[in-house]
């Protein structure tokens, strides 16, 4: 009866595809997709106003009084609302609440009881969170590259929307799977996901010596193709402490993390004991 | 999966695979261009592969431009003009309607002025006596003549290397410029770098595409500037400027860094230059849509920078310099001597 049983059970892949299937559509019409909606709007009405700006022939962005093309406005949008706050903010928040959410609804309980492994759940939903927030992010960035950059200017800075739309999905992956773990080991995690992301890193981007290696940003800033915008102090202390790795060591530290993160929360979530409060 | 999800993920892929499908024509269309149209004036083909800078003036364009107009005003006499035309029988704002002037290692010594490829309307038995007056010596190279003029330093030659088209210039260059043109291959529109810094700046009525250490090292009016700088400034390969000239200027610098750290140390000195700009026109209420109109763009090692000059700061520029040439006094003239006075008794 046991082997009988033993056999009838879905492998992890296909476990992790169920879990992914019933928590795509969840996750897609959940009150958090009106905040990503929100968040990733702000960039397209922004864009909308600068072309509208642009078209009347007015500068729509000045840096010390000069004015910006639009493959620098890009470029900067790129830099100052995805890589730096819509990408780590949509981690922390989808990441961290890949099994907390289940823990806080206490439905973590009808999961664990069907005939899948634990560690295809959080497979199944991290790549549910991939694939939502992927599939939302990357059009709105399409969408205001194509508001920004005029038609003839397409041919030459194309290449390099290709490099950021990679970058954000690896942003995507590398966030969510560590806030994924977090969201597995932490009882409140979301606190201890925004204090990283907007304490920890960016005060370590700011500090001199090593502990900026510490960081998701450092990584994914040096894979960025534009130039960093010197429109403020903090990019200008960055700018002085400038330390760009190479190509190759912020994918595999990026990798690393998103592997690590991965298998560590497959391991946290199999062994721990989760004590649902009634 | 419910319809609403598979809906919504139908359109959020169909605007990535549009954006892509979009994004991917014009890069395609953009890199077309670069090789079968927009290639520049048809005078790039007596231009040789390694050309090292390549410059382009519409001048029927520029005649007829507005700003040519007003500075007519303030010209003060058209002797230089007329001395060319007495000496060379070409009067360039009539005669001429485009010219290329380009450079290259190998033809042009760094001391000789570079190749002039003129397109216009010539009175050619005109030219050729005037030519003769002045001591040239005609000679026939691979059927077509040259006039060659030998001083001491140097030998330049002229040549109508067909109809409606002068080359002039050292005699070495425009000799390699006829066989650049018999060869049909050798030109530089052969040469996809300096074809595609040409296509991008095609759109002005001037422009110049020059590898920035041939300007340190070349005769040109820029020369001793462009030296002073490359000690200055981050390492340049290239250099491209278009301007379009009508009632006003408005014209695009783009340089080609060596790499990305170098454009970005550029950019930094660009960026001081401006503010430095910005500073002084505090001061001078009539330069603010100047600096109001400075463009600073580019990516990677491109670093662009743009400018119009709008047509009242010309006007105003003719006025001071009109107002300045009223008030210089008049040439000091030596007064007479005092007449002899007849001694007091």
């Amino acid at each position: 009866m046991s082997d009988t049983h033993q056999r009838r059970a879905p492998s992890f892949v296909s476990s992790a595809l169920r879990v992914f299937d019933l928590s795509l559509g969840e996750m897609l019409w959940s009150r958090r997709t009106i905040f990503m909606a929100l968040l990733l709007s702000a960039p397209v009405i922004l864009a909308l106003v600068s072309r509208i700006v642009q078209a009347m022939g007015v500068a729509p962005l000045r840096v010390n009084g000069v004015r910006v093309g639009g493959a620098g406005i890009f470029g900067m949008m790129i830099w100052v609302l995805f890589i730096r706050f819509t990408i780590p903010m949509l981690g922390v928040f989808y990441g961290t609440s890949l099994i907390a959410d289940e823990v806080d609804d206490k439905t973590l309980t009808y999961l664990f009881t069907r005939p899948v492994q634990r560690g295809a759940v959080l497979m199944g939903k991290y790549l549910a969170y991939l694939v939502c927030t992927t599939l939302v992010v990357l059009p709105s960035v399409m969408i205001v590259y194509f508001l920004i950059v005029p038609f003839p200017e397409i041919a030459g800075s194309f290449h390099l929307l290709l490099v950021d739309l990679g970058i954000m999905a690896l942003g995507l992956a590398a966030y969510g799977a560590l806030f994924g773990l977090v969201g597995t080991v932490l009882k409140r995690p979301l606190v201890v996901g925004l204090v990283f992301a907007f304490g920890w890193e960016q005060l370590a981007l700011l500090m001199p010596g090593y502990m900026r290696r510490f960081t998701l940003a450092y990584y994914i800033q040096g894979l960025v193709p534009h130039a960093m915008p010197s429109d403020g102090v903090t990019s200008l202390i960055q700018a002085v402490f400038a330390e760009s790795p190479t190509i190759i060591t912020c994918l595999l530290s990026l990798a690393v993390v998103i592997v690590v993160s991965l298998v560590f929360g497959r391991r946290a979530i199999e062994r721990r004991e989760y004590v649902l409060e009634q | 999966m419910k319809n609403r999800t598979r809906l919504f993920f139908g359109i959020a892929v169909g605007v990535l695979v549009l954006g892509l499908g979009t994004g991917l024509l014009a890069s395609y269309v953009g890199q077309n261009f670069t090789l079968i149209g927009g290639n520049g004036p048809d005078s790039l083909s007596y231009v040789p592969a390694d050309a090292r800078m390549v410059a382009f003036a519409d001048i029927r364009d520029l005649a007829n431009s507005e700003l040519r107009q007003k500075m007519r005003q303030f010209e003060p006499s058209t002797d230089t003009r007329n001395k060319l035309e007495a000496e060379t029988g070409i009067d360039i704002e009539r005669d001429v309607d485009e010219i290329v002037a380009a450079a290259w290692p190998g033809g042009v010594s760094p001391q000789s002025p570079p190749l002039i490829l003129a397109r216009g309307k010539f009175d050619s038995d005109n030219i050729e006596t005037l030519l003769r007056q002045h001591g040239a010596t005609p000679e026939n190279y691979k059927g077509k003549q040259l006039f060659v003029i030998a001083d001491s330093s140097h030998t330049f030659a002229v040549s109508f290397v067909e109809d409606g088209l002068v080359a002039a210039g050292a005699a070495a260059a425009v000799r390699q410029a006829i066989d650049t043109k018999a060869s049909g291959t050798n030109s530089v529109t052969g040469n996809a770098e300096v074809m595609k810094l040409i296509k991008d700046v095609d759109d002005g009525n001037a422009w110049a595409v020059a590898k920035f250490d041939s300007l340190a090292a070349g005769p040109f009016p820029i020369s001793g500037l462009a030296k002073e700088l490359a000690q200055q400034l981050p390492p340049i390969n290239w250099v491209a400027a278009s301007g379009h000239i009508d009632s006003g200027v408005r014209a695009t610098v783009r340089v080609e860094a060596k790499d990305d750290k170098s454009a970005e140390d550029l950019r930094q000195v660009v960026r001081g230059f401006m503010a430095l700009a910005r500073l002084q026109a505090g001061q001078r209420a009539e330069f603010t849509e100047l600096v109001n109109s400075l463009e600073l763009g580019g990516q990677g090692t491109t670093i662009t920078f743009g400018f119009s000059v709008p047509a009242s700061l010309i006007d105003t520029l003719g006025h001071l310099a009109e107002q300045r040439r009223q008030v210089a006094p008049a040439p000091a003239v030596p007064e007479p001597a005092p007449a002899p006075s007849a001694p007091s008794l």
